[in-house]
């Protein structure tokens, strides 16, 4: 009887190390309070939605934060994407603040670029799948070449991090007007239902 | 029923065998394993499999909520007093780090984006206690901006009043030399005082730096390259 228990504690043990892993790797995926969960509310919007604008003069931090253990000098907005929509914009203006976004999908960050990398003061992400990608090159125009940053996304849901430091106090108002200044767009796939017609 | 019966049979010698069970019940943790023995004991195989099945599923379930619960568990780089976690916001990301991340809701940072280090000791390994004053010197690895700020373990104090929860690279004041030494303390300082955000208890350290290439080799810093973190004194 009592090797017939050890055996059963065993197997318990082993049962334990299984649910263990499985509950891990399950909870990205069945999580309802992740970013991209959250995220989500602001996929009808065409500007960040913000999730932590920093502390000014008279307004103190939101209350609404979901951010764990936020950066108090940094602004930080979020757009949510679902790429079956079409692709996704971002478009920055730079300005004397350090401005970088970020994309994330569920497993994690697949591609962040800073304002260093502007091209005349604008940063313009497209955020596409595989095969978004692969139309948006055959429709390149050769004598016009596209500025985009084209970034494949690894999965049809996520979202960009738009995060807008405020190196000292007085520039806080700025940096909170940044996030909201970029832009976040799906781009109509305006010329795709002539393209039967075309051809 | 037939596989009961072995049990049933077991149990009649039991008077005769009172040698056998001091064998294992300093084995048992307390009287649960005692009890949980007696029962088995009683009934069959169907209670056992029950058994191990309970067990797994508590056993699997309170652990991954343990391990995914607070920080994360692995992954840091441990630089003098700080861990940096450069792999937090990344795709390679071991699956402890995604599910904490997803648990919490955090957008950690990118690889590109920044780097964060985390100190919850000082340099000579003692917790970072709000009662006592720290001076947090030095320099920090390159980076476009920095911010250092108190966080973490707890809420903020309502009752002292909100001077600041960090500071940035920008409004430091420095030594001629570019080095900075910022004091965490509970009362006044003199220079960059940053103020503890209770009057007791553990607190937490966070320094992120953005734009930096150091997150890409995390590993490569060394201790001189990140602020140390020295005791000064603690009120009474």
């Amino acid at each position: 009887m009592r090797l017939r228990l050890v055996y059963a504690t065993l197997t318990g043990l082993v049962l334990a190390g299984i649910v263990h892993v499985a509950a891990i790797l399950a909870i990205p995926r069945l999580a309802e309070t992740d970013a991209v969960s959250r995220a989500r509310s602001s996929e009808s919007l065409d500007h960040p939605q913000a999730i932590y604008a920093v502390a000014t003069g008279d307004a103190p931090a939101p209350q609404e934060v979901w951010l764990p253990i936020p950066d108090p000098a940094v602004a930080v907005g979020v757009c949510a994407y679902d790429l079956s929509d079409g692709p996704m914009r971002v478009s920055a203006r730079t300005g004397s603040l350090a401005l970088s976004l970020a994309a994330h999908g569920r497993q994690g960050a697949f591609y962040a670029v800073t304002d260093q990398a502007a091209v005349r003061g604008a940063l313009d992400l497209v955020i596409l799948t595989r095969a978004q990608y692969d139309q948006a090159l055959a429709d390149d125009d050769d004598n016009e070449p596209s500025r985009d940053v084209r970034i494949v996304a690894p999965e049809g849901r996520g979202f960009v991090v738009v995060r807008v430091i405020a190196g000292l106090p007085s520039q806080r108002e700025a940096a909170n007007a940044a996030v909201k200044a970029v832009s976040c767009t799906t781009d109509a796939p305006a010329d795709e239902p002539n393209k039967p017609a075309g051809r | 029923m037939k596989l009961a019966r072995p049990g049933r049979d077991a149990r009649l010698p039991a008077p005769g065998r009172p040698t056998a069970d001091p064998v294992h019940r300093p084995v048992t943790p307390g009287g649960v394993g005692r009890l949980v023995i007696r029962f088995a004991r009683k009934s069959g195989t169907p209670l056992l499999a029950l058994y191990a099945l309970v067990l797994g599923a508590v056993l699997g379930l309170g652990s991954a909520d343990w391990a995914t619960r607070g920080g994360y568990p692995f992954g840091g780089v441990r630089i003098g007093a700080w861990t940096a976690w450069p792999r937090a916001g990344a795709l390679t990301a071991d699956p402890y780090t995604r599910a904490v991340n997803a648990r919490r809701g955090e957008v950690p940072l990118a690889v590109g984006e920044g780097l964060l280090l985390t100190a919850a000791e000082d340099d000579e390994g003692r917790t970072l206690d709000a009662a006592c004053t720290y001076s947090v010197a030095g320099a920090v690895p390159p980076a476009r901006a920095w911010t250092l700020t108190v966080a973490g373990r707890g809420p903020r104090d309502p009752a002292r009043p909100h001077i600041r929860d960090g500071f940035t690279s920008t409004e430091i004041l420095r030594q001629q030399n570019g080095r900075f030494v910022i004091v965490v303390a509970p009362e006044v300082e003199a220079g960059n005082w940053l103020p503890s955000p209770r009057a007791e208890g553990p607190m937490r350290l966070a320094l992120r730096l953005y734009d930096t290439p150091a997150a890409a080799n995390a590993a490569s810093l060394d201790r001189g390259a990140v602020p140390s973190i020295t005791r000064k004194g603690c009120a009474p």
